[in-house]
């Protein structure tokens, strides 16, 4: 079953975060695939996060297809204009990738080439509606093409960023132009999420979007604090931030806090899955959905 | 489940200026930028879409959003690019708020036509390259 069947069943699905290597070898993908398999459903692969030059996400979907998993390619706007968009969205399709995930993209200046130019041609809504226009059989410009793509459509959402009353409305601005899933920051701050998701579900938007609600497993209170410091639009509450210092070990603090958020998370209406983003700490996948009570049957 | 989608149309196919079109759009841009400059800091992408933006101009964001803002909002609504300034699409959100506007706001911008750079946004309005500014949006029946 692909994600979108898996989703559309009804099921709670689990999607986890691969960031590629900074250098050319494919082994370190396969590596990591092997945590992932038979553990989560779909695996999103990150385009040069945080404008860091790494393997190319279609390269590295098409060897997790290859290792029998499903993956989710990001894309980005940062490094490509609508043509280069376009064909690699096609390339990806003819490789056997299903599953898109539409992003804005980190600024260039995050990264280590902050001297690049930052093409930005279209934003995140746009390239949702742009993936959409093509799984219809269109190009952009709107001319006719003879295989159509099939791509199950996602986006991202931020529901702790400011101005926290215009989120919801623009989750809605996404779901229009053709989003299918929505992948969410990591949720630290319940209290938000749940306000958040009162929005959503005020507007009826669970029913027409599935919403994967993002879960990150933290090692240390010190990566914790680079979190608040380092991402922007990031919320974490003070709660967390001193059981992880006050834990004696750290790493045991950060799974049971990841699994007591899945925990509740489970229990909002509308949250159709997780998506685990264990940064750097792949290895941890199965213990976190296992002890969350997550694991397919 | 996904049938949100409705048929909108974000491309302009909108030809680029003939030259004669263009040296008068060049002596209108003129006059444009001495108003829209000092006013709202007009980066002249010749489809201005202020009167949508409840008059603050999106193209100074960055990342150029026609549909802000982006994830990366900081806390008490900073940029993530420059942490010392203001987010545009926080600005657009407040001052569309205060004006009643907000409707503008829940509409998908256009895809921006690179043609039309740099080009004098009234005169596309009047060679009908682009909507015109609209100051209030008809209630849809």
């Amino acid at each position: 079953m692909t994600l979108k069947e898996k989703i559309e069943s009804g099921r709670f699905v689990v999607t986890a975060e691969l960031g590629p290597p900074q250098s050319s070898n494919g082994n370190v993908i396969r590596k990591k695939a092997v945590h992932f398999r038979n553990v989560v459903d779909g695996v999103n692969i990150t385009d040069n996060q945080t404008a860091i030059v790494r393997l190319s996400s279609i390269a590295s979907a098409k060897i997790l297809l290859d290792e029998g998993l499903e993956p989710i390619i990001q894309v980005t706007c940062r490094d490509r204009n609508r043509i280069a968009l376009q064909s690699d969205l096609l390339g990806a399709s003819a490789l056997g990738i299903k599953n898109v995930l539409c992003l804005t993209g980190d600024y260039v200046t995050f990264g280590n080439h902050p001297e690049a130019k930052p093409v930005f041609d279209l934003d995140s809504i746009q390239l949702i509606y742009m993936v959409r226009k093509l799984t219809k059989g269109f190009f952009l410009s709107g001319e006719k093409m003879k295989t159509a793509p099939d791509f199950f459509i996602g986006g991202a959402a931020n529901p702790f960023a400011p101005p926290l009353e215009f989120r919801v409305l623009r989750l809605a601005k996404k779901i229009r132009a053709g989003a299918q899933f929505i992948q969410t920051q990591p949720v630290f701050d319940l209290d938000r999420f749940n306000e958040w998701m009162r929005g959503v579900r005020n507007y009826g938007l669970h029913k027409k979007v599935a919403i994967l609600a993002g879960v990150m497993p933290v090692k240390s209170a010190k990566a914790l604090q680079y979190m608040i410091k380092e991402v922007p639009g990031m919320r974490v509450h003070q709660a967390y931030v001193k059981r992880m210092e006050k834990a004696d070990d750290p790493k045991e603090e950060g799974i049971k806090i990841a699994v007591e958020i899945i925990q509740e998370l489970k229990k909002i209406e509308g949250v159709r899955g997780i998506h685990l983003m264990p940064l750097m700490w792949e290895s941890i996948t199965p213990r976190i959905v296992e002890e969350a009570g997550l694991k397919p049957k | 489940m996904y049938d949100e989608f409705i048929e909108i149309e974000l491309t302009t196919k909108e030809k680029r200026l003939k030259p004669w079109e263009r040296r008068f759009s060049q002596i209108m841009l003129f006059f444009e930028n001495v108003i829209k400059i000092p006013l709202f800091r007009c980066q002249r992408c010749g489809e201005c879409i202020l009167s949508h933006t409840a008059f603050v101009c999106s193209q100074r964001c960055p990342k150029r959003m026609r549909n802000g803002p982006c994830g990366g909002t900081r806390e008490g609504g900073y940029c993530e690019v420059y942490p010392e300034r203001k987010c545009i699409w926080y600005l657009i959100y407040k001052r569309a708020r205060l004006f009643g506007r907000l409707s503008f706001l829940t509409r998908i911008e256009k895809i921006h036509n690179w043609n039309l750079e740099k080009t004098s946004a009234w005169f596309n309005v009047f060679t009908k390259r682009i909507e015109p500014p609209k100051l209030f949006l008809r209630s849809k029946k």
